[in-house]
């Protein structure tokens, strides 16, 4: 058959001292690879095991392993330009493995794939056009991070990533070039040893620098502890979580050795974005550093020289770094488990913190206010008492219970529900889920309340519930399993959606902006629900950073009882990008982020309205219902 | 240093307060118990002379007396970081006066010859104040009260006592010495896992009441509980602005005594 288009062209024979020299040049190449890999493979592989790891269901990780290293989805979506650049040459990459075993093997005289057969002629083409997107892109991207440099790649130019692009570039270059010379010339042979040398030197760099997670990213997605923000176990009794080397585990080795350096995951943290001293890629090359130079059996404490204490408790577990990575890292369970090992072995001094354990092992709720006030409330706004008869239980949860704009917000949901004709009752006695004891690592005062609330609910037979805070949606039906069988439990944004026709749109329309929570958005994917239910009160407006990107309100992780931050305020930065989108309602669907608006709003005179949707939906309902009277 | 913490488990200050039936006591049912705060900051302050001293074999021993549910109390002041535990099992500590109390602890407190006696001022539940005074003079010991800080010193201890507006006193006392220590001298610890998972290990060891001193008519009785009668009065006060506001600040500091 006779082709149009060019064909590769490959030298035909190879001299013994070719051969031999190819030879040599190989073996020195891999065993430098080894001498490093080898190391690192041992360090991954001698960290503790992960206790709950469960290899089954495989389905859900073959199905991410195809998405997200096949497809390369997570890397294009949330970056788009350098995403496909990355994204081609990464394919090309793939496509160039048969090429790569054939180009060895033809020293050899085993060459499997020829250009002058239709198959390989056909393959040299396909892989032909992927060099090129390949050196389209590794060129582009030379461009963006030497002279369009992004803040988020670091300060310091990486002279290593330089090289290994020209590396890259050397071998698509060389293998296209090979197209416009002939089999017999030498310029062919050239080539074909520039390739080959292109070759040998990539391969003993890969385990020295970043690059590395083109052997270990596949494993590292594929062996993700699955779920979101999947806080794993303590098992035993010295287990207190992430301490010391000794305490690092399999998975946390090789997603911090793993990191590419992208720089994503700070992007697009709201600590760091307001000038504190939290840097997630930073927390995970300091785990790589010490692994590096201490290893995983070392007993000195992870938080010190790699990790500065101050900056692991300025996470409000927002998850926007652990969504974005593009390589699999698990951020909320390392800095969770670095929060473990302070808390557990009281190593975290912070007058506030202590304060709030306190609260939360002797009274009942996270805010230190008597339980009796609770009682109050239950009593002002008639709110019958859940007796195994009703179809819900409604949770109050400590911001429905003792704050007022969450009182607010439960007294109007209440009203939709008898609106509704749906029964519902409130438990007589709660403890606070112990969500921000959870987030904060103390596992005591965690067990504590997990075991305390299921016995209640199992005892007063508890079915369903519905809450207005995802945190507590989020704790229940997660974080509780570790102590038993939590009820079925949905947010009021999922169940006012399913009714939403039986809701009256307001009268007044007026623009709204959803701000997503955190722990309803990134961690339970709910964006829809909420915004069904807002658009009663009339347009959605988005804000810049909405839906999975939504910038956290400052209050998650335990923050909110914590005392004064550092930088700018997180929920001050957020309520103003909320209130430039030239809404006149601002809609939201946690008890923490309307808190964190509030204070936000209050000294502005020109504030939008603040909402939670459970007010939206309560607006257009018939006025004066038995109990709304004060909160 | 060898120390004693003497610590009282209480009804929970949040707890709403219902009379029993007999009148003489609250209904303990239902009611959820904790560590008596100036207790708590006894131990607190305990821990910290410990911790101070470095590696020189101070120990710190908790003691209390009560029904079985005072043994959760004491595990959670091992889990803190007192080393070892003692529980006097007595049921009847609500009909006990602060002198046959304080006979039990001294009874318990004697063969362990301890450097330092703590224990809070007074209780939430009674507040009498008076079982940390009685229990020095039952142990022959001196005694100080109203402390907020312990040091060690070359001839004993010195002591920063609290007195009335803002002012504070500071004595020197030899050891072996009694003190009452005042909530609020530092921040509270919180238990961790790792002090419940250690104190697993601790020694908790009960002993019987009765076997530690010959029970004695009390010298003190609890005639009747009642909850204080709400009432509700309003004051017009009369004359100019001037006159009024005058009135108000004399009846804030005498009547109300807010001021």
């Amino acid at each position: 058959m006779n082709f149009a288009f060019p064909s590769l062209a490959e030298p035909q024979h190879f001299s013994l001292a070719e051969k031999l020299l190819f030879s040599t040049l190989a073996l020195a190449s891999v065993l430098l690879f080894w001498r490093r890999f080898g190391v690192v493979l041992g360090k991954i592989l001698h960290s503790k095991k992960d206790p709950g790891f469960h290899l089954a269901p495989i389905l859900p990780r073959i199905r991410d392993f195809v998405w997200e290293v096949a497809l390369q989805a997570k890397v294009i979506r949330q970056r788009p330009a350098a995403g496909l650049a990355h994204a081609f040459v990464f394919w090309a990459f793939c496509a160039f493995v048969l090429v790569t075993l054939n180009h060895c093997a033809a020293v050899f005289g085993l060459g499997f794939l020829s250009p002058d057969g239709y198959l390989g002629r056909a393959y040299f083409l396909f892989a032909a056009l992927f060099a090129l997107a390949c050196a389209v892109g590794i060129l582009g991207l030379f461009v963006r991070r030497f002279f369009l440099r992004p803040k988020w790649l670091g300060e310091k130019l990486s002279w290593e990533s330089g090289f290994i692009a020209l590396l890259i570039f050397a071998l698509m270059a060389t293998y296209l070039a090979a197209f416009f010379t002939a089999d017999a010339s030498p310029s062919t042979r050239a080539l074909w040893w520039l390739h080959t040398l292109a070759l040998f030197v990539f391969l003993p760099i890969l385990p020295y620098t970043k690059h590395l997670h083109l052997v270990l990213s596949p494993f590292t997605v594929f062996f993700s502890r699955g779920g979101f923000s999947r806080i794993p176990p303590l098992v035993g009794d010295e287990d207190f979580g992430l301490v010391a080397g000794d305490s690092l585990t399999q998975i946390v080795s090789l997603q911090a050795y793993s990191c590419v350096e992208c720089g994503r995951c700070t992007e697009h943290c709201p600590a760091n974005n307001t000038s504190k001293l939290l840097n997630p890629k930073q927390v995970v090359l300091g785990l790589r550093d010490y692994l590096n130079d201490l290893g995983p059996a070392s007993t000195e404490p992870l938080l010190g020289k790699y990790n500065a204490q101050q900056a692991v408790f300025e996470c409000t577990t927002c998850g926007a770094c652990e969504f974005q990575c593009p390589v699999g890292i698990e951020h909320l369970p390392i800095l969770i488990g670095l929060r473990r090992g302070a808390v557990n072995t009281g190593t975290w001094e912070d007058d506030h913190g202590g304060q709030l354990f306190l609260n939360l092992e002797r009274g009942s709720n996270a805010l230190g206010i008597s339980p009796s006030e609770r009682d109050k409330f239950i009593q002002r706004q008639q709110l019958p008492i859940f007796d195994g008869t009703q179809e819900y239980c409604l949770w109050l949860g400590c911001m429905g219970s003792y704050d007022p704009k969450g009182r607010e917000i439960v007294a109007d949901l209440a009203r939709v529900m008898r609106h509704l004709g749906i029964t519902f009752g409130v438990l007589r006695k709660e403890k606070c889920t112990g969500d921000p004891a959870r987030r904060l690592g103390n596992d005591l005062v965690f067990q504590q309340l997990a075991e305390a609330n299921l016995e209640a609910m199992a005892k007063n037979k508890v079915k369903k519930i519905v809450a207005i805070c995802p945190h507590c949606v989020r704790t229940i039906q997660e974080d509780w399993k570790e102590f038993g069988a939590p009820p079925i439990i949905e947010h009021h944004s999922e169940f006012l959606a399913r009714h939403l026709h039986q809701l009256q749109p307001a009268q007044n329309q007026e623009k709204i902006v959803f701000h997503d929570p955190c722990y309803l958005g990134r961690y339970r994917n709910i964006y829809d629900e909420p915004r069904a239910v807002a658009s009663l009160a009339g347009t959605i407006v988005e804000a810049p950073r909405s839906h999975e990107r939504s910038f956290c309100c400052g209050a998650g992780g335990g923050l909110a009882f914590l005392g004064e931050e550092s930088g700018e305020r997180i929920g001050q930065v957020r309520a103003a990008e909320l209130a430039a989108t030239g809404a006149e309602i601002v809609g939201t669907a946690c008890p923490f982020c309307n808190s964190m608006f509030r204070d936000a709003f209050a000294a502005d005179s020109a504030a939008p309205q603040l909402l939670d949707i459970a007010q939206i939906a309560a607006r257009a309902l018939p006025v004066r219902e038995p109990g709304n009277g004060g909160v | 240093m060898k120390i004693v913490v003497a610590i009282k488990q209480v009804p929970d200050r949040d707890e709403p307060v219902r009379i029993d039936s007999a009148g003489k006591w609250i209904d303990e049912s239902d009611l959820q118990f904790a560590m008596n705060e100036p207790d708590a900051h006894a131990l607190e302050e305990a821990l910290l002379l410990k911790e101070k001293s470095g590696d020189d074999g101070s120990e710190v021993i908790v003691l209390s007396a009560g029904p079985e549910r005072v043994a959760t109390t004491l595990r959670e002041a091992l889990a803190k970081g007192a080393d070892r535990a003692l529980h006097i099992l007595a049921d009847d500590l609500a009909s006990r006066d602060a002198l046959g109390v304080a006979q039990l602890l001294a009874a318990a407190i004697r063969p362990e010859k301890p450097d330092l006696v703590l224990t809070g001022l007074q209780s939430e539940d009674l507040g009498q104040g008076q079982t940390g005074v009685i229990l020095a003079e039952l142990l022959g010991l001196p005694h100080s009260t109203l402390i907020l800080h312990v040091d060690k010193i070359a001839s004993g201890i010195e002591v920063k006592r609290e007195l009335e507006e803002g002012w504070y006193q500071t004595i020197q006392l030899p050891t072996p010495a009694v003190l009452t220590i005042q909530s609020g001298g530092n921040k509270l610890r919180y238990a961790t896992l790792m002090g419940i998972k250690r104190a697993k290990n601790k020694e908790l060891r009960a002993i019987a009441a009765a076997g530690l001193v010959s029970t004695a008519p009390p010298t003190v009785v609890l005639e009747k509980l009642s909850l204080p009668q709400r009432k509700k009065s309003t004051q017009m006060l009369e004359g100019t602005p001037k006159q009024a506001a005058a009135a108000l600040v004399e009846k804030l500091r005498t009547e109300a005594r807010a001021l």
